[in-house]
């Protein structure tokens, strides 16, 4: 015990160290080159603490937003038609082709037919974020729900269950450990896919602020923009994990 | 004569294997009424199995009928509860979830309070106290084992199909087991299908006991145990009775269990 706990502090430690020594390099980068494509970690912070008094809470509300409600629309979707396609191998196999044929659309081709489809505010991003997220979530659960343990069903069927009972208390829980992991990998796509929408036009949040910025050459922003987006993964990724490992505390348990 | 529970009319199965056809139960007859407590003991592959899956009417029979108060078993036999070898319990549920689940079933409307109740009463039965809240990835096999037949045992199904449910178990706990099989079994007035290696398991708990053949599996000897019930599960064994019939049925057995080793 004493050991690990060694062993974890050391690991901090180390942690601790390179977190500050990058922003220190890059900041004697800086002063030594004096280059403005560079920039610096000071002035990065002086720059989020200027938007941080004008608006930035919006533009991050904006962006949150946009992740938040496609996720839930994209993974109800998903787990839906992934937890009844996967029980119904005929109808899947009709459907495969066309399923694949729209993943096989790039992400990113899409976003400019939703911002005229849809205008310049959030909405384009929430479908994007809804589509990536939708496909990622139905093919993770399509796996699960077609790989649930049969004699599982066969043993509740016995008991008298009826097939909805059997979808509740077998298939979807069975899938739940091949849906969190298709959320763990959408997660990412998410944010990519609201950036991305931003990007290309809109008239708020974090692709807005890196677009701005970008346009004007102001690399400050440009990377004061980036630390808020990696925030946001971080933030995501580290909630999702925290999720999981609720969800399924029974495997923790058999480990 | 009451009719019969259970009957099996020239039932067969065969198993395609690598593209060949292997017989693994000849054409057999059995009939068992109801409230029978009958086991049926054999060598490995000799097709135990296989007659409990086509009463559940979980396969189908090659040829011949099997049939379930008079009628044939066409699809799954919701009116058996079914203790499969390998424990089907769901990995997601704690112990006590997972004996609970019949009863949340809405063919067996059960209130909360009184499900509770008979889980409980059934935790209790099996001795799994103290371990309500693991789930079955931390449970050894035995445990895991008597979390099922809890499982089974709680809806009192009218029929019981068991398929060496307490091979995992020591000794002790085997005894106890059989104990409370016996009492709950007669006292609920279950039909029960028993497959078994264990000779004096089979001796110790059932009217009937039916011998097998190895592969192909077919009847060899049936023999009605002539003891009084309830009988004592632990002293059984002790009797002169309970001896004679276990010589006379390991006689059968033996030839069976050694070719079945030689395949």
């Amino acid at each position: 015990m004493a050991d690990r706990a060694r062993t974890t502090g050391g690991i901090l430690a180390w942690q601790g160290v390179i977190a500050l020594s990058i922003p220190a390099v890059w900041e004697a980068t800086w002063r030594l080159t004096g280059s403005t494509w560079i920039s610096a970690p000071s002035l990065v912070a002086v720059r989020l603490a200027a938007w941080a008094s004008d608006g930035l809470a919006e533009h991050i509300a904006t962006t949150a937003e946009e992740i938040a409600t496609g996720l839930a629309i994209g993974c109800a979707c998903g787990v839906l038609c992934g937890l009844v396609l996967g029980r119904m191998p005929i109808l899947a196999g009709i459907l495969r082709p066309i399923i694949v044929a729209l993943y096989s659309v790039p992400l990113i081709s899409l976003a400019p037919l939703f911002i005229m489809l849809f205008g310049l505010g959030q909405l384009p991003q929430i479908v994007l974020v809804g589509i990536v997220v939708f496909f990622l979530i139905f093919f993770n659960t399509f796996a699960g729900a077609e790989a649930v343990d049969e004699d599982l069903i066969r043993t509740l069927r016995l008991m008298g269950a009826t097939r909805s009972e059997v979808f509740r208390k077998v298939i979807a829980p069975a899938s739940i450990v091949w849906i969190t992991g298709g959320l763990k990998v959408a997660l990412p796509y998410a944010l990519v896919a609201a950036t991305t929408g931003e990007m290309l036009g809109s008239r708020g949040g974090i692709g807005f602020l890196l677009n701005g910025a970008a346009q004007q050459f102001d690399m400050t922003s440009l990377y004061a923009a980036m630390v808020i987006l990696m925030l946001l993964g971080i933030l995501t990724s580290a909630s999702a994990a925290r999720l999981e490992s609720w969800l399924l505390r029974w495997r923790h348990a058999a480990g | 004569m009451p009719p019969d529970k259970i009957q099996l009319i020239g039932a067969s199965r065969d198993f395609e294997a690598r593209g060949r056809r292997v017989q693994a139960l000849q054409p057999i007859d059995l009939s068992i009424q109801p409230a029978e407590f009958v086991a049926l003991v054999g060598p490995s592959g000799c097709g135990k199995s296989t007659i409990l899956n086509m009463v559940a009417g979980l396969l189908g029979p090659t040829s011949g009928t099997v049939a379930y108060d008079g009628l044939p078993v066409t699809g799954l036999n919701q009116r058996v509860g079914y203790m499969t070898q390998k424990d089907t319990l769901l990995p997601w549920r704690d112990v006590e979830a997972n004996i609970r689940i019949a009863l949340e079933l809405q063919c067996r409307p059960t209130s909360r309070a009184d499900a509770a109740a008979k889980v409980r009463e059934m935790i209790e039965l099996v001795g799994l106290k103290g371990f309500e809240h693991h789930y079955p990835g931390e449970l050894s096999g035995g445990m895991r084992k008597r979390a099922a037949l809890a499982r089974t045992l709680i809806y009192e199904p009218e029929t019981l199909l068991m398929d060496e449910p307490f091979a995992a178990l020591d000794a002790q706990l085997r005894l106890v087991m059989l104990d409370q099989l016996q009492f709950l079994t007669r006292s609920r007035q279950m039909t029960v299908l028993f497959v078994t290696h264990d000779l004096g398991e089979a001796i110790t708990l059932a009217d009937r006991v039916v011998v097998m053949s190895a592969r192909p599996g077919r009847i060899r000897a049936i023999r009605k145990v002539p003891i009084e019930r309830p009988l004592d599960v632990f002293t059984a064994r002790f009797s002169s009775v309970f001896a004679k019939l276990h010589e006379e049925l390991w006689d059968e057995l033996k030839d069976e269990v050694t070719k079945g080793t030689d395949l």
